[in-house]
């Protein structure tokens, strides 16, 4: 499987460190433990598209977010992960 | 207490002997030599100082630092793209200390960090540098694809290398961390030995 970084171009998947979901969202501090157990131990396992975050640790030292099917592990887009929290609104 | 002097050791002291191994013919197909006089400073762009970061470079040095994976500047200093944001500025035979030097200009702008003693330099090239280290690396060092000053942070052997083209010979220099030093020379001794390969003293 090989990802194009935005950065460094099209790299096998031996450069890269898998983390996880890429959806999952940091509850506030004050919300109610549901949402911390939902946060922290539940995840979808969808049998098409996902957004993964993968570390570009033998390259730029980048993290990504990858949208992948899981199926076909075809690579569907890739962007620097601190451009989308950005987008979402978080202070750089 | 005793007075203790440390001399500073080359991490492929012992193990890359000068000397041609491997195919005989008149020239060597790959030549490989250790860099020395060297002095390497890592720097990365406090946040949102890249813009005044680089005028302050271009101010001091007349070099525009690379915002993607190239090599700017000559032998005497160079920045080579190191990710988003950081660079190694890399001197050779810089009188005095470099680090001290791009802190004076740039202090405050970016985060400066000495790391000559943590790296080994190799120089490889030849008219078959290109064939032996498209052995252990996956990226294309093909003309079309990797060209004098572009620059690659990837994997050379299984081990973590930042590689930059200098010329068409081609000329490479690889910069890895010094622990890996002994394993990465034995790579490149080895995929060149096919082609001959020339080990020149450290320079
Ligand atoms: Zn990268």
């Amino acid at each position: 499987m090989r990802i194009a970084c935005p950065f460094c171009g099209p790299r096998g998947s031996e450069e890269y460190t898998y983390l996880g979901d890429a959806t999952v969202r940091r509850p506030e501090g004050d919300a109610p433990s549901e949402a911390w157990f939902a946060y922290v131990y539940l995840r979808d396992n969808p049998a098409g598209r996902h957004r993964e975050l993968w570390y570009h640790g033998a390259g730029c030292r980048s993290w990504l977010v990858v949208e992948r099917d899981m199926r076909s592990h075809d690579i569907l887009s890739v962007a620097p992960a601190r451009d989308m929290a950005l987008a979402r609104g978080r202070a750089a | 207490m005793s007075d203790t002097a440390l001399a500073a050791r080359s991490p492929l002291a012992g193990l890359l002997r000068p000397g041609r191994q491997g195919a005989r013919g008149d020239l060597p197909g790959v030549v490989v030599q250790e860099r020395t006089g060297l002095q390497i400073v890592s720097l990365a762009a406090r946040k949102g100082q890249e813009v005044p970061l680089m005028a302050a470079v271009r101010a001091a040095w007349g070099i525009d630092l690379p915002t993607t994976p190239r090599r700017v500047g000559d032998a005497r200093l160079a920045f080579v793209w190191s990710g988003p944001s950081q660079w190694l500025a890399v001197a050779t035979d810089w009188p005095g200390d470099l680090e001290a030097a791009l802190r004076a200009h740039l202090g405050g702008l970016g985060s400066l960090t000495d790391q000559g003693d943590g790296r080994v330099v190799l120089r490889v090239r030849g008219p078959h540098a290109r064939d032996a280290l498209a052995k252990g690396m996956a990226i294309d060092l093909h003309p079309r694809a990797f060209q004098p000053g572009d620059v690659a942070a990837t994997l050379a052997a299984h081990i973590g290398v930042q590689i930059w083209q200098l010329d068409e010979a081609p000329t490479y220099e690889m910069a890895a961390f010094r622990s890996t030093a002994g394993s990465l020379c034995d790579w490149i001794v080895a995929a060149s030995a096919e082609y001959g390969v020339e080990i020149v003293e450290p320079g």
